[in-house]
This record gives structure tokens, C-alpha cells and sequence, in this order.
């Protein structure tokens, strides 16, 4: 085909935020007509890019790659089933962010539609890298208009929030850098030439030093953006600062950004240094499962009790990961999914009741349900999805996740049920204190209920949450076959660097380059 | 007549500065923009008479002076830069009112200057193009004749630039005493023949490598940077910033690159080069990490990115140390740019309070300052990171995975710094009503083709890459 597919979806919100820039600033509708135009082709483009994709096939498709800048650096873009729904998530969920802003977004609307597609460049282009430094060029750049929609937009300390935001993420994606110059000069070495195409690096076998060290520097980027327990500090404080479309891409495209790392570099790439640091990241991930949900209980804020949420869901998330087979990815790859949706959507209706009353503390709510009763509908949904009620979304991910982490690790699997406890405890409370009860508030009293473009933006998302949560097989067919490759992956890899070390004694690197891998990509 | 082709570049520029010279003497001095335009035009030839030696090794005065690719390269950079300067100074010096052919003038002697650094490999006239940059220098930096600041900023440019050319000078002459020739190119050879004496030579060495760390400004000899910026009219101030390092490293690199590459990186001159580095990366960032004026921040962090200049040099990386040049003549002279542009007859804007909301009332100014700041502070997809790029994995695969870490660790530190001025201009609400100077259309302009360069060589370098490894090998 000629038409490059994924170049298209990577790189036309982009154009659209240059386009903008010649609007002038007063004409607010049109400018949101034309973002949301460019936003909506993006999705349209994405989901034309999963219907023709190959459920069968467990290489990346629709492949694009030239070379760029030599030193192994080249243009290569590819969509697997580790990256298909991700990217389709993003493009689904920006078009209702940019929809739902437009009541919020009083002032300097054009700046925040502008960010908001570079952002979407950012995040799509993460997605579908599948040379290293494509991807954290990528990585780097989507972090400045998260920057920016969190500095000029947000709450009170935003300020605060936002520096510290880039600069915790800014100091493990440096560490991430140093890893990839090792890699790179690591298999130049190796190989006799340079490349930092993923699948080429796939091949390389570091001594298990080396692979301490590098997994160590990647994990910490990773794990930070994640986030998991003890790196999740700047998580609450910008959530609760961010504005609510930067909250939404936040809790359910950039925290998948640290998990999708983990899949697709992290772990195939170190795999003996994960044999050593699997049980580690697995206890660290259990911590934030029962941390994030122990501090979502005693939050007083809405806001901040699902971003601890997040801290939560993401653990099972990394658990099922670092539990890595099959069906553990899988789960793992719905779970990010249905976390995106399920947060994406919780962030939506706090928002949705902070314009209404300007406050987001659980205690001055009460009775919302008597006087916006569609509205506490479509919100218990959401709830309902992320604590995992068969029949929606959350429970579909879920299931895997523990099937696949039980397989491999029973007592990982029990412990990290409390998830599933915990939010039930956090999220039914919180609805219960908002939602139910007698109205006292006198800002409760006066509530309307959801508006029109608000219903546009729920429904979408309410109606995906059943899809997946009903009929979990049309998704989970796509990224099977992917799944089990990244699974079978990790355990040749490990064979084959016993291998490697018999004969030669200790060669601090090579190549392991089966034809079948070759042929693979 | 390749003799005539090869010394048409310098002479032109000589040309250039008289004729502005004259220019100012008979004309009255109502508008700046007659004797800027023909330095510009004078610029361009000579960038097009240095054109037409590349590739072709030309020679002058018995080789004493020696085109090869990569002096032809860094002519261009100079070359750009004092265009660039130029541009920024036409408003400028009639706003400030200095007298303006004094300034276009030894602009042009000054940029001559460092041509002759680049394009021999003899000590001696490197020390030559030394002097007739620095001279030229410390009168540019006093030219704002009723400013006590420019004329602090003189004096103390003048001193210690004095001092610098002593060691340099007192260098040359110890390693004439060692191995009793200054050809760069046969010093190593002459080091590993008879009669030479090794202490002497290297001795000598250190003293002329600190004196041209004096010029680049590399810790412990960057404490006169902050100061002469600041005091320096602001042109003049980017010029500085951008031009001298660049013929500074080039020197080095000359002096420098056969032991690396003859592999004697383990000496104790390498080891001292990396601690150099390493201190000025520290240092240059911390300190820009207090400065509330914009100007010396930009001087700290001038000495910070010499830092990270080092670290290739170290690195023996002539070619990501030629890109790191090529992109921060953008970037640095672009920041000062912005701020020019802030000016206004008689007054500048310096504070960063001035800067607060600035990204509403000129949301281009601020935007593009801001591409600049982010391409300093190192984020992909602008130059800066890709230069940091090729840098620090050169560092990597020469093994100095420990210099590449204080690199990146000094980087986040500077993506505070960099990011407060961003977040300034875009997240306080306007504080005071400074806005961009719309009568200054030459300065837009430098703005938006320092924006331009920093994206292209920050997204598609190749051809400025294919040249720079062009140049390389001609080394």
C-alpha cells in the first residue's frame, strides 16, 4: 500500500496544531471544529489501521522505515498487538478530551487545543516506534505540552506540580539515554554495525552485568512514568493539579507509556537481569496495589482518590507483566485498555461536577444522584468497570491478569486480589458519599444535569466499556498471537544466553541471530 | 593566483571593516542600516569566496595558512554568526547610540580574527587570530561608550583576555622549547624524535590549552564570562557567546587530536580535560540556577554547553563537537535575539519578572524563545537534543560512561533553569507591559531563522552532517 498509514495517525495531529497557529484566538468555535476534525481523522485512521490488522501476524505491521541520522538511527514505525489498542485508545480518547474542554477552557483556548494535539503526536508516536531513539524522542517530546496544559491551565500549585512532573520523569528518562548510548555502543561491538531497531537489539546478549545495569537505568525511566510504589510521588500532585483533559491523557495513555516500555523494552531486552530483578519489581508492584489502595481510602479529595487508584490499578498492571506469559500479557495489555477507559472516564465526571460546583472534596457532596440521576448513572458505571463487575470491561482484564500471574506465582496472585477489594472499598464509598444521601449542600441542590456534549463524551466511552467487558474476544484476538511471542521471547532468550556463555566462557556481548527471528521481522 | 583565491576570504573582510569604517566618517550618522548592509553584503562574499575553496586544500604564505574543510566549515560558522550579529546590532546601535561603524567594523576584524584561528595549524598564527579577535573584542565589549557596566565589561575582558594571551603565548614558546616546532599537525611526531624534551613540551601544553580555555571559558577561567556579558552591549554579547568558543575548540581539536587518536588518552592531560569538563558542567549549570537576570543566565549556561563541548573533545569526537557548534550558534545567538528584541530605544529588558506573561502579549516572541530555551535544556526533537545526542554516545563508546552521566544529570539541572524561564513567559500572569519591538524587523527575522535552524538540524541535519564528516576527514 502507499499510503503511509501510521505516519498519517502519528503525525496529522501535529499538523493540525500548525494549522492552528494561524487562527486568530477569538474564534473559538472554529478552532475547536478544525482540532476536532484533525483529532477525529486521526481515530477514523486508527481504526481502519485495527480492522486490517492481522490477529494472526506477531511481527509489527504496516511497517514504515527509512534511514535518518545514521548511528542506527532510523525512521521506523510499526504496529504489533502490544501497541494496536493503545494507539487506538489515544486517538479514541483525545477527540472527547478537546470536546469536553471546550465548557471548561475559559481562557487561552487555542494554547490549550494546540498542546493537546502536539501531545497526541507525542503519545501516538511512543506507541508506534520501533527504533529506540525514535521512541524516546517521542517519549521526551510528549512530555512538554503535558508540561505546559498542566503549568497554564491547572489548579492552584500548578506550577509546583508541573516542574516536578518533568523533572522526576526528566531524571529517569536521562538515565533511560545513558542505557540506550550503552546499547547501542553494546551492539556495535556485537554486530560490527550500528542499529537501534528493537528487534535487531531483541538478538543482543549482554553479560548479566551489563544487563543489571541497563535494566536498572530503563526500569527507573519506566517505573516512574508508570508509576509504581515508591517513585509514584508526583503522581497526586499533578492530577490533582492538572486540568481535566490533561488528567484524563494522563491517567490513561502516559502512565501506560511506563507499562508498554516495560513490555516492549525493559524485559525482552534484559531478560537475565529480570530473572534477578522480576521478584523485586513483583513486590514493589504488590506495595503500590495495597499503598495506592490504602490512600484512596482516606483521600478527602475525588480527584486525588483516583489518581491513588491509578497507583493501584498500575501495580496489577506491572504484576501481570513481570509475570510474563501469555495470558498475563494479554490481561496486562486489556487491563491497560480498561484502566484507560475506566480512569479516563472517573476523571471526566470530577471534572464534570467540579465546573458545576468548584469543588472536588468528597464531603461537600451528597445526593448528586436526586438531582443529576443520568449523570450518578453513567458515573457508577465507570466505578463498576474499574473494580471489576463481570459483564464490563475491567472485569475481562482482570480475570486474565490473575489467571496469568497465578500460573506462574500463586502467592503474587493472592495478594494482589486486595486490588480488587480495595477499590471496591474506595470507589463504592466515595460514590456512596457523593451520590447518595440526603442533599445538605446547598451547591448540590442547584445541579443540573448532564448536558448534551457531556453525554456525547460519556456515552462513547460507556458503550466501549461493554463491548470489551461483553465480547473481550474481538480485542484480545488481535493481540494474542503478539502476546505469545513477546512471552515465548523472553524464555529463548534466556535459554539461549545459557547457551552463549557455555562455549565462549564470558562474552561480555553477541548476537543470538536465529534465522526463524530473522525471518520473523 | 591560488594564493590570491585563498587569502580573498580575509582579505574581503578586512575590506569589509574598512569600508564601514570610512562609511561612518563621511556619512552622518542618521541611520545605522547603510554600513550594516554592506558589512552584510561584504559577509557574503566572503562566505561565497571561502566556498569556492572548499575541497580544494588551498594554501597561503607557504602553508601558513591552510583551507581545509574543516576551517572552511567553522569560517562559515563565524561567518553566519557575525551576519547574524550584524542583523541583531543594525537597530540596536542606534537605539543604544553607539557609533556605528566602530561596531560593524571591528565586528567584521573580530570574525577575521577568528577566521585566521581556524585556518592554519600553526601555533604561532593561531596566536595571531587570537590577538586580532581579542583586540577587536574588548573594544566591541566597551562600545556602549556612557554605560559603566560596558566599561567594566571592557576592562575586565581586556585583563583578563591579557592574561590568557600570556599563557598562551608563554605555552607556545615552552613547546618550541620542547620540540622546537609549532605546526600543530607535527607536534606529536616531533615529540617522538630526537632532541625533544617531553616535560618542556608538555609543560607547555597545559599553559597554551589554559589560555584557550580563557577564550571558551571553561571552569576555573569562565569568571569573567557573566560579567562581560552582561555589560556587553547585547549583540555584541551573543557574538561572544557563540563565535570564540568555536575558534577556541578548534584549536584545541587541532592541538589535541592527534594524541587521541594516536591513543593517548590515558595521559594525565586527558584526565585533567575530563575533570575541566565535568567541573564546568556542574558549575556552569548550578550557578545559572540563581541568576534572575537573563543575560547572565544565558553566560552561565554558555559556560555549561562549552562543558558539554568538552566532553567531545574528550571524547575525540570532532564531528558531534562540529555539530554541537553548528546548532548552538543557532540556539545561543537565538535567546539573545529574543531579548534584543524586547529592547527599545534606550532600555532593555533583562529581568526575568520582565518576562512574565509574555506569552500572551507576543505569543510568537515567547514561542519561539521558548523552542530555543527547550532546545538548550536538551528535549528532543530540537537541535540541542540531538547534538547532546552524538555527544554523549560518543562519550559512551569511548568510555567515559562517567562523563556522560554528570552530562545528563547537569542537563535536568538545566531543564529547571530553562523551563523557569518558559514557565515565566507562559504560566504568571502579565506582570509588567514589555513587549516584543515590532520596528525591529532584522531581529524577527534572526529569530525565526535561528527557530528554523534549530528544528531542522534538530529533525533533518543529513546534509549539515555529511558536510561536517567531509570536513572531519580533511583534518
Amino acid at each position: 500500500m502507499g499510503i503511509p498509514l501510521l505516519s498519517l495517525i502519528t503525525f496529522l495531529p501535529l499538523a493540525g496544531a500548525v494549522v492552528l497557529i494561524f487562527f486568530p484566538k477569538e474564534e473559538r468555535r472554529r478552532m475547536l471544529i478544525l482540532a476536532m476534525a484533525f483529532a477525529l481523522a486521526v481515530f477514523v485512521l486508527a481504526v481502519l489501521c485495527a480492522v486490517r490488522f492481522d490477529g494472526r501476524e506477531a511481527g509489527p505491521q504496516f511497517v514504515e522505515q527509512s534511514s535518518w541520522l545514521g548511528y542506527g538511527i532510523s525512521y521506523h514505525l510499526g504496529v504489533d498487538g502490544l501497541s494496536l489498542f493503545l494507539v487506538v485508545m489515544t486517538a479514541f480518547l483525545v477527540p472527547l478530551v478537546l470536546l469536553a474542554s471546550q465548557a471548561s477552557i475559559r481562557d487561552r483556548f487555542k494554547e490549550y487545543l494546540l498542546f493537546m494535539l502536539i501531545l497526541e503526536t507525542g503519545m501516538i508516536g511512543v506507541f508506534l516506534s520501533l527504533n529506540l531513539f525514535l521512541f524516546y524522542v517521542f517519549w521526551e517530546a510528549a512530555l512538554i505540552p503535558m508540561y505546559f496544559l498542566i503549568g497554564i491551565f491547572g489548579g492552584r500549585r500548578r506550577i509546583y506540580a508541573t516542574t516536578k512532573f518533568v523533572l522526576v520523569t526528566m531524571a529517569g528518562s536521562l538515565l533511560m539515554l545513558v542505557g540506550i548510548f550503552v546499547l547501542q555502543g553494546a551492539f556495535a561491538k556485537a554486530a560490527g554495525t550500528y542499529s537501534l531497531n528493537i528487534f535487531d537489539l531483541y538478538r543482543l546478549t549482554l553479560s548479566p552485568q551489563t544487563q543489571a545495569v541497563l535494566f536498572l537505568a530503563f526500569g527507573l525511566a519506566f517505573a516512574i512514568k508508570v508509576p509504581l510504589f515508591p517513585f509514584h510521588t508526583w503522581l497526586p500532585d499533578a492530577h490533582v493539579e492538572a486540568p481535566t483533559g490533561a488528567s484524563v491523557l494522563l491517567a490513561a495513555v502516559l502512565l501506560k507509556m511506563g507499562a508498554y516500555g516495560f513490555i516492549r523494552f525493559a524485559f525482552p531486552l534484559f531478560p537475565d537481569a529480570v530473572s534477578r530483578f522480576g521478584p523485586v519489581l513483583g513486590v514493589l508492584a504488590i506495595i503500590g496495589i495495597v499503598y495506592g489502595g490504602g490512600m484512596a481510602l482516606i483521600q478527602k479529595d475525588v480527584k486525588s482518590l483516583v489518581a491513588y487508584s491509578s497507583v493501584s490499578h498500575m501495580g496489577l498492571i506491572i504484576l501481570a507483566a513481570a509475570a510474563w506469559n501469555t495470558i498475563s500479557l494479554q490481561g496486562a495489555l486489556l487491563q491497560m485498555i480498561n484502566h484507560g477507559l475506566s480512569t479516563g472516564m472517573l476523571f471526566f465526571g470530577v471534572g464534570a461536577l467540579y465546573e458545576r460546583t468548584h469543588t472536588r472534596m468528597i464531603a461537600d457532596f451528597g445526593g448528586v444522584a436526586r438531582k443529576m440521576p443520568v449523570f450518578a448513572g453513567l458515573f457508577l458505571i465507570a466505578v463498576l468497570s474499574s473494580l471489576g463487575l463481570p459483564g464490563l470491561n475491567g472485569f475481562a482484564g482482570e480475570i486474565l491478569c490473575f489467571a496469568g500471574i497465578f500460573s506462574g506465582h500463586p502467592v503474587w496472585a493472592v495478594l494482589a486480589v486486595t486490588t480488587v477489594i480495595l477499590a471496591a472499598a474506595y470507589l463504592l464509598g466515595m460514590f456512596q458519599k457523593v451520590f447518595h444521601g440526603p442533599v445538605v449542600q446547598e451547591r448540590v441542590a442547584g445541579l443540573r444535569d448532564v448536558r448534551p456534549i457531556e453525554l456525547a463524551v460519556f456515552l462513547p466511552i460507556v458503550l466501549l466499556m461493554f463491548w470489551i467487558g461483553l465480547f473481550p474476544g474481538t480485542f484480545l484476538r488481535k493481540t494474542e498471537a503478539t502476546a505469545a511471542r513477546y512471552a515465548a521471547l523472553l524464555e529463548s532468550r534466556r535459554t539461549s544466553y545459557v547457551e552463549a556463555r557455555r562455549p565462549t566462557g564470558q562474552a561480555p556481548a553477541s548476537i543470538a541471530g536465529s534465522a526463524t527471528e530473522r525471518k520473523s521481522r | 593566483m591560488t594564493g590570491f583565491a585563498s587569502l580573498l576570504p580575509l582579505s574581503l573582510l578586512v575590506l569589509g571593516a574598512i569600508s564601514v569604517l570610512l562609511l561612518a566618517t563621511s556619512r552622518k550618522p542618521a541611520s545605522s542600516a547603510v554600513p550594516g548592509l554592506v558589512a552584510l553584503a561584504f559577509l557574503a562574499a566572503a562566505g561565497v569566496s571561502a566556498g569556492r575553496l572548499w575541497g580544494r586544500r588551498a594554501q597561503a604564505f607557504g602553508g601558513q595558512l591552510r583551507w581545509d574543510d574543516a576551517s572552511l566549515f567553522l569560517t562559515f560558522l563565524f561567518l553566519a554568526a557575525a551576519a547574524l550579529t550584524v542583523l541583531l546590532g543594525i537597530r540596536f546601535v542606534a537605539y543604544h547610540r553607539m557609533p556605528h561603524g566602530e561596531f560593524f567594523g571591528l565586528l567584521l576584524l573580530a570574525a577575521c580574527g577568528l577566521v585566521i584561528m581556524t585556518a592554519t595549524s600553526h601555533l604561532l598564527v593561531a596566536f595571531l587570530g587570537l590577538e586580532v579577535f581579542s583586540v577587536s573584542g574588548y573594544a566591541l565589549a566597551g562600545l556602549k561608550r556612557g554605560d559603566d557596566l560596558s566599561a567594566e565589561a571592557s576592562i575586565k575582558y581586556f585583563l583578563t583576555g591579557a592574561f590568557a594571551s600570556a599563557f598562551f603565548i608563554f605555552g607556545l614558546a615552552l613547546i618550541f622549547g620542547g620540540v622546537q616546532t609549532l605546526d600543530a599537525a607535527r607536534l606529536s611526531e616531533a615529540l617522538a624524535g630526537p632532541g625533544a624534551n617531553p616535560a618542556l613540551f608538555l609543560a607547555g601544553l597545559v599553559l597554551a590549552v589554559g589560555g584557550l580555555a580563557f577564550k571558551i571559558a571553561l571552569v576555573p577561567f569562565h569568571m569573567y564570562q557573566p560579567d562581560v556579558y552582561e555589560g556587553s552591549p547585547t549583540p555584541v554579547a551573543a557574538f561572544f557567546a557563540v563565535a570564540p568558543k568555536a575558534a577556541g575548540f578548534a584549536v584545541l581539536l587541532r592541538i589535541l587530536l592527534p594524541y587521541a587518536q594516536a591513543g593517548l588518552k590515558k595521559e594525565a592531560l586527558f584526565g585533567g580535560l575530563a575533570a575541566v569538563a565535568i567541573a564546568t558542567m556542574i558549575l556552569g549549570n548550578f550557578a545559572a540556577l540563581r541568576q534572575t537576570n537573563l543575560k547572565r543566565l544565558l553566560a552561565y549556561s554558555s559556560i555549561a554547553h562549552a562543558g558539554y563541548m568538552l566532553v567531545a573533545v574528550v571524547s575525540a569526537d570532532p564531528a558531534g563537537l562540529l555539530f554541537y557548534l553548528t546548532q548552538y550558534l543557532f540556539t545561543g545567538l537565538g535567546a539573545f535575539a529574543a531579548i534584543i528584541a524586547l529592547g527599545g530605544p534606550g532600555r532593555e529588558t533583562l529581568e526575568l519578572d520582565d518576562f512574565s506573561g509574555l506569552g500572551r502579549r507576543s505569543p510568537w516572541l515567547a514561542g519561539i524563545l521558548s523552542v530555543l530555551l527547550i532546545s538548550l535544556a536538551g528535549f528532543p526533537p530540537t537541535s540541542g537534543f540531538l547534538a547532546k545526542f552524538y555527544v554523549f554516545s560518543a562519550a559512551v563508546r569511548a568510555g567515559h560512561v562517567g562523563l556522560a552521566l554528570v552530562g545528563v544529570a547537569t542537563s535536568l539541572v538545566s531543564v529547571y533553569f530553562y523551563l523557569r524561564v518558559v514557565m515565566v513567559m507562559f504560566m504568571r500572569e502579565p506582570g509588567r507591559d514589555t513587549e516584543a519591538d515590532a520596528d525591529n524587523p532584522a531581529v524577527h527575522l534572526v529569530l525565526f531563522l535561528c527557530l528554523y535552524a534549530v528544528l531542522q538540524l534538530g529533525l533533518f541535519p543529513g546534509n549539515i552532517v555529511t558536510l561536517i564528516h567531509r570536513a572531519v576527514a580533511s583534518m
